[in-house]
């Protein structure tokens, strides 16, 4: 028979102290794993939403991010008249050479700086990516030296608002417009033209070619075709993919994450273990009672388990609780890492999903289980005798 | 001291629950001394604090815009600069893309990079003579070296990225310094090669001035001079120039050091609540020791330091674990990962280990600062009635 699990209840509420401290350290651990993950969702999502299979991103072969690439003028021509390309209402095949630069820009506090990726586009680019949407002010227009800027971007760092100037070194770009793109890549970019980016720089190149196809069919035959191109000497990926790619750049946090996470579970699955026999130990004359009385060995067992993970239950929720104290008092702003392959600064924003907080929930039942059960055992094998005889 | 044998004896009393406890230490401070040593392999500062002389020249839209040639001479001739040398970030693929094999490749002019730059570096005159008179060698980080175990004469071969060339190159020797993550070649391996900006144009310059003072002058003047070019720069110092790239990593620094934090605090509640409970079973027999004649203040003093013994001792195996096994094993298996390319200058440093004491004598008398204050203040009568 079991015993009730009123009986655990009532044990842990007499001793409260102890139980308070003990869920609360468990609370912490789970706020610390639940604050890793939710920025490893961040980085992951970043780097995955919204990018399609349906678009292609052409480079040169070899290169590793669109930064890397040097796309002639020839080449972008070649490519604009290849079939397959989806056109716009008038006629326009959504095609988009491309011209991806760094500059250095001060954060919103004026004193520290940081690489933002700037993106020269061709005016059907934007129409080219249908999941950017100017959330406030306009969309540039050519030959006047005009930007769109990432919403996100613009919380970040300084003069980046509508209306504002953009100076760095030489050149200046007048802030028209805000967007959003879902949480994407994207979001870390600064949007211009690309011919007013070729003359500012003083380039007559481009970096990549976006292409915007019917399916993910076509596009998977369109990099074929590129592929096929012997005087083309270019290589194309779908959007997807080259994003995938650059995941690479979340793998420090992710390790980070996982170490953090399994360090600080075992440290605390000890503190667990500590309390429960503690709890054990001075119930010696109680457990003796409960075997007197009929409990078998495998109730008490069961019984000091259950309560182990009451115990990390209670501290499991006391976690997700502080977790979303900090995710909505502290973390309310993008966060960013940098990207290895482009040295520019990628933003994210920390995720918290409900797989993740059944995730936390799941991490405190595993220190429940591991905690209470060696003290449980030990419960379980005390022998009537000693222990009724125990002061 | 001479109550150490008291308190040895107390900490051990319950040898599973100190145990577990220590454990508990052990665990947190093997994570922070990880952790701290991360930061500071991310920082790692190339020249160890001793490049305040040395300034870098980059375009002032940022990097990743290239910096005319014509420039050298023009910053050459501005007084109190010793020598100055361009670079170029090469970029390129070693063996495949995989993160492991990444290396920092800069091209610089050999012939005063070591001699007059980047004179704190410690590389075999040997090795320098022959490297200068190589024009496809290279050197490389002691560290980085030892990892792709490369011998002298091997051979390595670069794929470009962003630079449409292969460099083929020919290992020499190694260079130690506070970054060991990096390899260096010719400038003129590049310039003789075919690619269409050769001899044109570098990415940064790197150069050091004759004296701490003359820094900010010769920085300023470098940057008035090209105000109004094609090509405006921003000169940094050393430190300057390395921070931009810790910026972007900043909210990975508030995070481990956030994480950091709350976990101390969380093992600290640990810590309190077993000395608490140890305190606790033994009201009776401190109520012994009292009427023996200890005073109040015996009585905080061996509470409070069972606690910080039992931490110090957790903070020491803690310490022993993170240098000995966890490192070196993270090192090792973290080498196919891209962090690998932090852990080249992964150590623990003098000042981790201090923080490591500190810490641990830091848990111990927080948490056994009220349990041992508790115990102190009861009262004989109370202490000896108390069944437990």
């Amino acid at each position: 028979m079991a015993i009730p699990l009123k009986y655990n209840l009532r044990n842990l509420v007499a001793r409260k102290a102890s139980t308070g401290m003990t869920a609360f350290v468990i609370g912490l651990v789970v706020a610390v794993f639940l604050c890793v993950l939710a920025l490893v969702q961040g980085v992951t999502r970043t780097l995955s939403v919204t990018a399609s299979t349906r678009n292609v991103i052409a480079m040169r072969v070899g290169s590793q991010a669109e930064m890397q690439s040097v796309i002639t003028r020839d080449q972008a021509d070649q490519m604009r008249s290849m079939p397959g390309p989806e056109r716009t209402a008038a006629g326009a095949a959504l095609v988009s050479p491309e011209l991806i630069t760094l500059i250095n820009v001060p954060r919103e506090d004026g004193k520290t700086y940081s690489n933002v990726q700037v993106r020269g586009m061709s005016p059907v680019g934007f129409e080219a990516r249908p999941t950017v949407k100017i959330v406030d002010g306009r969309m540039f227009n050519p030959g006047t030296n005009e930007a769109i800027v990432s919403k996100n971007l613009s919380k970040r760092f300084a003069n980046l608002n509508v209306g504002e100037t953009l100076k760095t070194g030489s050149f200046r770009w007048v802030v028209v417009g805000l967007f959003d793109a879902q949480g994407s890549a994207y979001e870390s970019e600064i949007w211009t033209d690309v011919r007013d980016l070729q003359q500012q720089y003083k380039r007559d190149m481009y970096s990549s070619v976006f292409v915007r196809l019917p399916d993910s069919e076509a596009a998977n035959r369109y990099i074929e075709t590129i592929k096929g191109d012997q005087r083309l000497k270019l290589e194309g990926k779908t959007e997807r993919k080259y994003y995938d790619e650059q995941m690479i750049t979340g793998a420090p946090i992710k390790a980070l994450a996982f170490l953090v996470g399994i360090f600080t579970a075992i440290g605390a699955s000890f503190g667990a273990m500590n309390t429960m026999y503690a709890q054990v130990s001075s119930r010696t004359r109680e457990i003796g009672t409960l075997r007197a009385i009929g409990f078998s060995r495998r109730s008490i067992l069961v019984s000091f388990v259950i309560e182990a993970l009451m115990l990390c239950l209670a501290g499991g929720l006391l976690g997700i609780f502080f977790a979303f104290l900090v995710f909505n008092l502290f973390l309310t702003r993008p966060t960013g890492t940098m990207n290895f392959r482009t040295f520019s600064e990628v933003l994210f924003n920390f995720r918290m999903t409900p797989p993740l907080i059944a995730g936390g929930l799941a991490f405190a039942v595993a220190m429940g289980v591991v905690g209470g059960f060696f003290p449980a055992f030990r419960a379980a094998r005390l022998k009537i005798t000693t222990a009724l005889r125990e002061v | 001291m001479k109550y150490f044998h008291l308190v040895w004896k107390n900490v051990f009393r319950k040898k599973l629950r100190t145990g577990l406890t220590a454990s508990s230490i052990v665990i947190v401070l093997t994570l922070i001394v990880i952790l701290t040593s991360l930061l500071e392999a991310m920082q790692a500062d190339p020249s160890g604090g001793r490049g305040a002389n040395r300034l870098v020249v980059q375009h002032a839209t940022g990097l990743g815009n290239f910096l005319p040639l014509s420039q050298l001479q023009r910053i050459q001739q501005i007084p109190g600069v010793v020598a100055v040398t361009p670079e170029l970030w090469f970029g390129g693929v070693y063996k495949d893309d995989k993160p492991e094999n990444w290396i920092g490749q800069l091209s610089t002019n050999p012939d005063v990079y070591f001699d007059k730059i980047f004179d704190d570096a410690k590389i075999d005159p040997a090795v320098n003579a022959e490297w200068k008179a190589t024009r496809n060698g290279f050197v490389a980080g002691e560290s980085i070296a030892k990892k792709h175990g490369w011998k002298k004469g091997d051979h390595i071969v670069l794929k470009g990225t962003y630079i449409p060339l292969n460099a083929d190159l020919v290992y020499i020797g190694p260079y130690s310094a506070g970054d060991e993550s990096n390899i260096f070649f010719h400038n003129e391996y590049l310039n003789q090669s075919d690619w269409v900006l050769a001899n044109k144009v570098t990415g940064l310059y790197y150069l050091k001035v004759d004296n701490g003072e003359d820094v900010p002058r010769v920085a300023a003047a470098i940057d008035k001079m090209f105000e109004n070019s094609d090509a405006p720069t921003k000169t940094l110092t050393e430190k300057q120039f390395q921070l931009q790239f810790m910026e972007m990593m900043g909210n990975v620094k508030l995070l481990i050091n956030g994480i950091s934090l709350i976990i101390l605090f969380a093992v600290t509640l640990i810590v309190a609540n077993t000395v608490a409970m140890s305190a606790r079973e033994r009201v009776t027999e401190i109520a012994v020791m009292r009427t023996l004649g200890f005073g109040r203040g015996h009585i905080l003093g061996f509470i409070l330091s069972e606690a910080v013994l039992m931490s110090l001792l957790g903070g020491f195996l803690g310490v022993l674990l993170a240098k000995y096994l966890f490192i070196p094993a993270l090192v090792a298996g973290a080498g196919k990962t891209s962090i690998s390319i932090w852990l080249v200058n992964f150590k623990v440093s003098l000042s981790t280990l201090a923080l490591a004491f500190a810490v641990s004598v830091g848990v111990g008398i927080l948490a056994g600062f009220l349990p041992a204050i508790q115990s102190s203040r009861l009262r004989i009568v109370d202490g000896l009635r108390k069944v437990v």
